[in-house]
């Protein structure tokens, strides 16, 4: 199960049309490699080196998880607008509870926890609370979540973390010395791997899977096959939120701290990161690679600027302008789909 | 197809064009916020970068797009450390969550100094307003312009923070050394409304009120609605501080008396020299002023 639907395509068709598949399921890697060429050409000596590469990650990461839970969510037609302020409590309720002195574990389970509660007040409001549109739940989230981040922690900075909360955000994994460069490999690239393989397990070889597919493709149809969609949309938000706090957890181990503002816009690059990465806004299509790929490009295109000293002005325009350029590929495709 | 390609060509070419040839010997300047459409932050980067055509180093000035982005400034610190920074000049967005990155530039032997807020790291040397000292130089100034013995009111900023409590104590000091009669001492935020609201409570209190000082400038303008809604307009010697344009304004119109300005330029300027010093196998203090200024009806025209 992939998402899209597995139209034969004639072979008489002409080129570019027979060329959809491949592009559906390898085109985003293609641009990754082509950014990744020009981005060495630029800076030869930097880009490539290994510290700047894990950085990429370390950089990403929290916008990874803010992602996949974003696009679980797309995938049903949906939008979680209160993501970001979700990482927010998350992480502001992990940094307070460590200064009030509760013990490592709890304050580690804490994060994910907070983020699953609001997910799952999300779920419930959209389903049992008959929300016209998932938008206006988790807009009413966002400020939510915000206000009481800042009401628990009173608006103001907690910092110094136990080092096991750090561990996921901070820690690296010491490879060995290689040509008098010391090689580490970050703990979050790792994790974020392994999270992006579960979701694929969970989206393309599970039942769960193939009702969030369904859902998206036409609820009606869904529910009449017998799918029980509220249930399946509670358990979809729930994620969502979960992820959102699992992002608060590695920025909180990342910057050694719980701070208010963490996670402003971040809802925002969610999106982002899922559009580019192929997900339709109207559900039921798009992969897990695709999204990894998503964030990926984004990743690289802050990374690229920042080596090339360019203004975060540039790379606010470029990034909307991908977002663009990524759907109008879609539209072009589907165009091309419809003609054959 | 031809179109798309044709799109991805033009901006390749120009990132191309932007690219800057590489340096090894680098100074980073890391704002809070963006220079342009922020004044305080051009003088800043000014002063940053006419140090360094004195000095005959290189650097390059970043920021991130708005000053709440904390995890963009550190992403563009981590990628100057890569392409191998000589030294950092930085105003930390959040002075906590940019301690780890500092800790990392510092492990790499890459020299670091902050400027207008001090960061959380034991150590580095901070460059900005001793905020003691201006409030203490708005305190001299309402001294020499009330009668000795007059009643006389403090707007505190929010005391918990280091610049709130600065001013705060500056200012009471200040006053209470040349013998005024400290009637009320009172918190509004940093905010305009806030500040108007608890001048009204004072002046409720104080008839007799001769002078105001006010932590910023916000607050002081709120107290001059105030004061002006109680019909005691001209009554009342009223001292802000950061100088912004409404209050220049202010001043200029005869409202408020002065108001007190930073010198980012300084922090800029200061800044590069002070990491180039530390560049070269040099010590400095651990505090840094950048000193402050006096802004009456003589001068507030150049802070408009």
């Amino acid at each position: 199960m992939t998402g899209f639907s597995k139209t034969e395509i004639d072979n008489e068709a002409p080129w570019h049309v027979r060329m959809i598949p491949f592009f559906d399921r390898y085109g985003i890697l293609i641009v990754i490699v082509v950014m990744c060429l020009v981005l060495w050409a630029m800076q030869p000596e930097v880009f490539l080196s290994w510290r700047n590469i894990s950085n990429i990650f370390k950089q990403t990461a929290a916008n990874g998880m803010l992602s996949i839970g974003m696009f679980l969510v797309i995938l049903t037609a949906g939008i979680d607008l209160s993501v970001g302020s979700v990482l927010a409590l998350g992480m502001m309720t992990l940094a307070v509870s460590n200064a009030a002195g509760v013990p490592w574990p709890v304050v580690l389970c804490l994060s994910p926890f907070m983020g699953m509660l609001a997910g799952f007040v999300n779920g419930i409001g959209i389903t049992k609370l008959r929300m016209p549109h998932p938008f206006i739940m988790t807009l009413g989230m966002l400020f939510m979540a915000r206000g009481l981040a800042n009401l628990i922690s009173g608006g103001v900075p907690y910092s110094g973390l136990p080092d096991p909360v750090r561990f996921l955000g901070s820690a690296q994994i010491y490879l060995g010395e290689f040509d008098g460069t010391r090689y580490n490999i970050p703990v979050v690239f790792l994790f974020t791997i392994f999270v992006y393989f579960i979701f694929w397990i969970l989206l393309e070889h599970t039942v769960f899977g193939r009702r969030v597919y369904a859902i998206g493709g036409n609820p009606e149809a869904a529910r009449v096959s017998g799918i029980d969609v509220d249930r399946t949309l509670i358990i979809v938000y729930t994620i969502c939120g979960f992820m959102a706090g699992v992002a608060g957890l590695i920025m909180a181990g990342r910057t050694n701290s719980g701070f208010p503002n963490a996670g402003q816009g971040m809802e925002l690059e969610a999106i982002a990161a899922v559009i580019i990465g192929g997900a339709s806004f109207f559900g039921g299509r798009g992969q897990v690679l695709g999204i990894f790929g998503g964030v990926l490009i984004m990743g690289l295109i802050r990374n690229g600027l920042n080596l090339n000293d360019v203004s975060t002005f540039w790379q606010q325009i470029l990034i909307g302008g991908i977002i663009v350029l990524a759907v109008f590929i879609d539209v072009l495709r589907r165009d091309w789909g419809t003609r054959s | 197809m031809k179109r798309i390609i044709g799109l991805i060509a033009v901006v390749t070419t120009g990132l191309l064009m932007t690219v800057t040839t590489v340096s090894a010997q680098k100074i980073v300047v890391s704002m809070k916020g963006p220079g342009a459409g922020n004044p305080f932050w051009a003088a800043v980067q000014k002063g940053a970068e006419e140090k360094a055509a004195e000095l005959g180093v290189e650097v390059v000035v970043l920021a991130p797009p708005t000053e709440s982005d904390v995890p963009a400034q550190i992403a563009q610190i981590e990628d100057q450390l890569v392409k191998g920074a000589a030294g950092i000049v930085l105003a930390p967005t959040d002075p906590n969550a940019l301690a780890p990155v500092v800790d990392e530039a510092l492990a790499d032997g890459v020299p670091v100094v902050f400027v207008d807020t001090k960061g959380a790291n034991e150590g580095v040397t901070y460059i900005g307003t001793d905020n003691e000292t201006g409030a203490s130089l708005a305190a001299t100034h309402i001294c020499e312009n009330v009668a000795a013995g007059s009643d006389v009111a403090i707007l505190q900023g929010i005391i918990t923070q280091s610049t709130g409590k600065a001013r705060a104590d500056g200012s009471n000091a200040g006053l209470s050394a040349c013998g005024l009669n400290i009637v009320a001492e009172q918190t509004a935020e940093w905010d305009r409304a806030k500040g108007l609201a608890v001048m009204e409570n004072i002046l409720t209190g104080n008839p007799n009120l001769k002078a105001v000082f006010a932590s910023n400038d916000n607050m002081a303008l709120g107290a001059m609605e105030a004061i002006k809604n109680a019909g005691m307009l001209g009554d009342i010697f009223v001292v802000g501080f950061d100088a912004n344009p409404d209050a220049a304004e202010s001043v200029l119109a005869g409202e408020m008396a002065a108001t007190v300005a930073q010198n980012p330029y300084n922090m800029g300027a200061i800044g590069v020299e002070s990491v180039v010093n530390l560049i070269n196998g040099g010590t400095l203090d651990s505090v840094i002023d950048t000193g402050t200024v006096l802004v009456t009806a003589e001068n507030a025209a150049d802070y408009q």
